[in-house]
């Protein structure tokens, strides 16, 4: 009698049995492992869009770029009574309209000139022996290309100037530089030129007030760089460069949105009537 | 800068006298100048302000908190022939230290807007006529009593905010909850810090910060949690950068789901997104643990580990109640729950890279560092607000670093009295001064206080602000005093609620400064006085108490919401409960510091108060306390339980909370694709009613706006100063799209401020709320934008 296990058709039918398990245990397995990845992953949450930090709006950012350890000379640093003077009347001349990109007032040399070296001396700013004065700060040195919108005239390419204090005859040589806009100039059309009054200083609600920011900061975000060092002019330095967000005290004037609405006080919508 | 700017406002006199007082104005400023860089160190402008003030000027100088934000800046105000005529910060002040910010500079001229409400106004067939005060008065009296008689004592209801003095939200309580009988007393801080209050709550068992603002002063490191501090928060944030300039390694990081002004002020922007705070928070807890970065001996004394209800609602359903369970549970259970958020899962929900979580973590967890987390509205109006600020404590107690100098979870206000008469006054619905309507103890002690029979306390809490105005237009409620807020300016959903108000047979009466589109629903407007036109206190964020002595009349026959109050219930036979007078301030105080007179809240003197800038509760033994829990600083702290006491809970310690993510209750789809986030701008303030009355602040901010982020405005066509439509489930708003001016919302997601009264963004606003505190979340909807064009304004 033979064991009716070990013939031949019941292995086959074994192996095919075991093979069934086995198929079917796998069927299990991956429908219950997919069961279990989708409920490990339920969309509980809303979808991410981009969150990358955008580019920074400049009149924004630049407020806080104080850079206070870059600079040549301290916000608080005593100014030499003898440094050529920077006033409202001087900075004013050197440019054609409010918000103008002033001229180069001083000279180059042609090395000066040609390789566009303003910032050696105005990204950083500090006292310049060679002009007897102190370099103003530029707002926005990662512009380099400064000619690019500041006009050298023709004249002062080339020109060393003598510092103040030199004998007269050399004193005659300022005009070079601090040339007259509205001078006569050979070969120079007139133009009849007028432009937008400058903003007025000081706009003050009351006494003590805080004063408003007359002007756009367009390229002229970063405040402590006109507003505060012994270059700063001189009318308009700020007795507290240390405070940093200076727009939480001084806001702009006339921050329309798209422009649309004036400088009117407010007014309710139908506010006549008194009553709705 | 030059000192030559005397143009203020009325100054009627000329001559010699002007010149003169000019000549030595200008002197006196110049020699400050001169001086300026001679600035004692922390007082900003001090030497200034003091030649100023010892000029021989006929200004007087008076101390006042600020009305505006809860900072609670001192403020001097110059006083000339009746009138304020200027303002300086008070360099007395700690909060402040001699600095303001434009907001508080201008903020006298919101006493002079031409259309300031002087006359009483009763609506009479459709219109609201001018009627004597007096006859006002009598009218709101007549309808409250009528209106108890036949609907009952529940069909009454008083709407106040953060802006109340602290006597007024005292008479306020006294007479709704003590002589009316109804809990129906609510105020707008419901709508700001509500989450921030039941996250004290839960996790310390007390109300208000441990710590105060000096930690300014200590930490190394500044999280802020959605907290656009520069413009909602500018004098605290000056100070946070002045300690920046003066301590190398002090960093400020900004946590945000929009670049801001303060992204651009900090080391580091870090931006995700709406409602994932959540998954970061813990995903911080879970490094912390991981890394062993964990204060064990700290943990092991002083916290222990609750364990609350999930899947929680939004309290979009009128009449939703949720009551939380907590239950114990271990440390074990703990870590077990926060694996679920490693930073690469919260990567997953916030879009925050997990190596900038890891390396929040390591700022927490950094032995060497104090950190300082500040937030505000941010974390408060959130779907999952008490949580998330359960969450950022949980970070602090994790790491041991809580209640001691620099080292504080420190959540700030928005109101200039949001703490002192909301808080601590309890002009909630379920609350009673530094109490529970619910606890037996605090309404015997209420009543005994009062003279007012126990059972004249409802045990039972009534309607809370977003209920009350639901309970208003079902008809519920019949009868709704506001004062000093406009919420159909600031309650979100704004159209369903607006019109409960019109309904018939509602009675709404709004005592204010200004119309607002409140005072244009309203049935009776009562013309109120502002600020220092009546003596009074605030309570700031740091658990200062600020006193303010009236220094103007109010105009025309405006009085005090305090005088209105009382005026009301004599009419309504409760004199007996009020001392006499209009404005009893000195025995108001005297009867509302026995509610506090325990070492853990204890309250100072009016007369200290009036001389001081400010003094810290608890204050004993005429000591303030900076560092409340901390067994060296507060005198209600038990020493034998180590460094730390956490006494507001009855094992003395503090609650750990395990709070997952929870999704938020609506978010962008096909139909609604952008996220809608509100707020306000640094210039306005609340719902501008007072800010768009001063003109160098109008001028900064004229009117709303909505930021776009310049690639969502190319796929939309729209270009900066183009005006769109934004179309939510609930309404539809017009108005001009603002590219890269101020702030940028990241892709998706769109922002406008709610100051505007004429561009209503919450009409568009959803109502859920977090069900724990009831505070609405206006911080997230979906919305969809549409393009408008050119040339088509609102």
């Amino acid at each position: 009698m033979t064991d009716p296990d070990f013939s031949p058709t019941n292995t086959l039918a074994r192996l095919l049995a075991i093979g069934a398990v086995v198929v079917g245990m796998l069927v299990v397995v991956i429908v219950v492992t997919s069961v279990v990845f989708e409920r490990e992953e339920p969309r509980i949450h809303p979808p991410v869009t981009s969150l990358d930090v955008p580019p920074p709006i400049a009149s924004e950012a630049e407020v806080f770029r104080m850079d206070r350890e870059v600079r040549a000379v301290a916000w608080d640093a005593p100014r030499r009574p003898a440094a050529h003077p920077r006033n409202l009347a001087t900075f004013r001349r050197l440019r054609a309209y409010p918000g103008a990109p002033p001229r180069v007032p001083h000279g180059l040399t042609d090395a000066e000139f040609r390789e566009t070296r303003c910032n050696h001396c105005h990204a950083s700013g500090g006292y310049s022996p060679r002009f007897g004065a102190y370099a103003p700060v530029t707002p926005h040195p990662e512009w380099s290309g400064c000619l690019q919108c500041h006009a050298a005239d023709a004249s002062i390419v080339g020109v060393e100037l003598p510092p103040p204090g030199a004998p007269a005859a050399e004193q005659a040589r300022c005009g070079q530089c601090h040339i007259d806009p509205d001078a006569p100039s050979p070969r120079l059309v007139s133009v009849n030129w007028s432009s937008e009054s400058w903003p007025e200083l000081d706009q003050r609600a009351m006494e003590g007030a805080p004063p408003a920011i007359p002007h756009d900061v367009e390229l002229r975000g970063n405040c402590v760089a006109c507003h505060a060092g012994p270059a700063a002019v001189e009318e308009i330095r700020t007795t507290h460069p240390e405070r940093t967000d200076c727009r939480q005290c001084h806001v702009l004037v006339e921050e329309a949105a798209g422009g649309a609405v004036g400088t009117q006080g407010f007014h309710r919508p139908g506010a006549a009537e008194g009553d709705r | 800068m030059t000192e030559d700017g005397v143009r203020g406002e009325g100054r009627a006199e000329g001559g010699e006298t002007l010149e003169r007082r000019e000549f030595l104005r200008r002197s006196a400023l110049a020699s400050a100048v001169a001086a300026a860089s001679a600035l004692v160190p922390d007082v900003a402008f001090g030497e200034e302000v003091e030649r100023y003030l010892s000029g021989s000027s006929s200004v007087q100088w008076r101390k006042t908190p600020c009305r505006f934000c809860g900072v609670g800046c001192g403020l001097l105000v110059g006083i000339e022939d009746g009138r304020a005529v200027a303002v300086r910060g008070d360099p007395e002040s700690p909060v402040n230290r001699g600095l303001a910010c434009v907001k508080g500079y201008h903020s006298v001229q919101a006493l002079y807007g031409e259309d300031r409400l002087t006359r009483a106004l009763v609506r009479r067939g459709g219109t609201l006529v001018e009627v004597p005060m007096e006859e006002a008065l009598d009218l709101v009296a007549d309808r409250l009593r009528e209106t108890v008689e036949e609907y009952g004592k529940d069909s009454v209801a008083m709407y106040g905010s953060g802006q109340w003095t602290i006597p007024e939200g005292y008479v306020a309580s006294k007479f709704f909850k003590g002589a009316l009988g109804t809990n129906n007393l609510e105020a707008n801080a419901r709508l700001c810090m509500s989450s921030a209050v039941t996250g004290f709550m839960s996790t310390f068992g007390m109300d208000e910060p441990p710590g105060c603002y000096e930690d300014i002063d200590h930490a190394d490191v500044f999280v802020l949690w959605g907290n656009n501090m520069s413009e909602m928060h500018p004098v605290l944030f000056s100070r946070m950068l002045e300690e920046r300039r003066r301590r190398p390694g002090v960093r400020i990081v900004d946590l945000a789901t929009r670049t801001t002004r303060t992204s651009y002020a900090a080391d580091r922007s870090i931006l995700f997104a709406p409602q994932a705070d959540l998954a970061i928070a813990n995903a911080i807890c879970h490094e912390l643990v991981t890394r062993n970065r964990v204060d064990r001996e700290f943990v092991n004394r002083h916290v222990a580990f609750k364990r609350g209800r999930t899947n929680i609602g939004y309290g979009l359903e009128d009449g939703f109640s949720f009551q939380d369970r907590p239950e114990d549970a271990t440390w074990d259970e703990f870590v077990e729950f926060l694996s679920d958020y490693t930073p690469e899962r919260a990567a997953e929900i916030s879009g925050v890279p997990a190596a900038d979580i890891r390396w929040l973590a390591s700022l927490y967890g950094d032995p060497n560092r104090r950190v300082m987390s500040l937030w505000c509205m941010g974390p408060n109006r959130h779907a999952r607000g008490t949580w998330m600020n359960n969450l950022m404590y949980n970070i602090h107690l994790l790491t041991g670093k809580i209640a001691s100098p620099g080292n504080s979870p420190f959540s700030l206000t928005g109101q200039p009295s949001a703490c002192g008469t909301v808080r601590e006054v309890g002009t909630l619905t379920h609350r009673l001064p530094y109490g529970q309507v619910t606890n037996e103890e605090h309404r015997r002690n209420a009543a005994e206080i009062w003279g007012v029979p126990v059972e004249n306390i409802d045990p039972e809490p009534g309607y809370n602000t977003m209920e009350m105005f639901r309970a208003l237009d079902r008809g519920d409620i019949r009868f709704l005093w506001i004062q000093v807020t406009n919420p159909f300016v600031s309650m979100p959903d704004l159209n369903r609620y607006r019109e409960g108000a019109e309904r018939e047979g509602r009675f709404v009466v709004v005592s204010d400064v200004y119309p607002t589109p409140t005072t244009d629903v309203a049935d009776v407007v009562l013309p109120a006085a502002l600020w220092i036109e009546q003596e009074g206190l605030f309570g700031n964020s740091e658990r200062r108490t600020q006193h303010f002595e009236k220094m103007l009349d109010p105009p025309g026959e405006a009085m005090s919401d305090l005088a209105q109050l009382l005026a009301v219930a004599r009419r309504l036979g409760h004199g007996d409960l009020f001392p006499e007078g209009d404005d009893p301030v000195d025995e108001l105080w005297e009867e509302y510091i026995q509610f506090h007179d325990a070492p853990d809240h204890r309250m100072a003197s009016l007369s200290e108060l009036r001389e001081r800038p400010g003094i810290m509760w608890p204050y004993v033994d005429g000591r303030e306390t900076r560092w409340r829990y901390n067994t060296t600083h507060d005198p209600a702290a038990d020493p034998d339980r180590g460094a730390y006491d956490f006494y507001g809970n009855p094992d003395h310690r503090a609650w750990i909370w395990l709070r997952p993510y929870e999704p938020p209750p609506e978010w962008p789809d096909e139909q609604y694709p952008f996220w809608l986030n509100t707020g306000r701008v640094l210039e306005h303030w609340h719902t501008g009613s007072m800010t768009r009355r001063i003109p160098t602040l109008h001028r900064a901010v004229p009117q709303a706006y909505v930021e776009v982020h310049a690639d969502d405005a190319r796929e939309l066509g729209v270009a900066d100063g183009e005006t769109v439509r934004l179309v939510s489930r609930r309404g539809t708003l017009t108005l001009p799209a603002r590219i890269d001016h101020r702030a940028q919302p990241p892709r998706g997601q769109v922002f406008v401020p709610f100051f505007d009264e004429s561009l209503l963004v919450n009409e568009l606003t959803l109502d859920a709320y977090c069900p724990i505190s009831a505070q609405p979340d206006y911080k997230k909807c979906a919305v969809r934008v549409e393009r408008v064009g050119a040339g088509t304004g609102p």
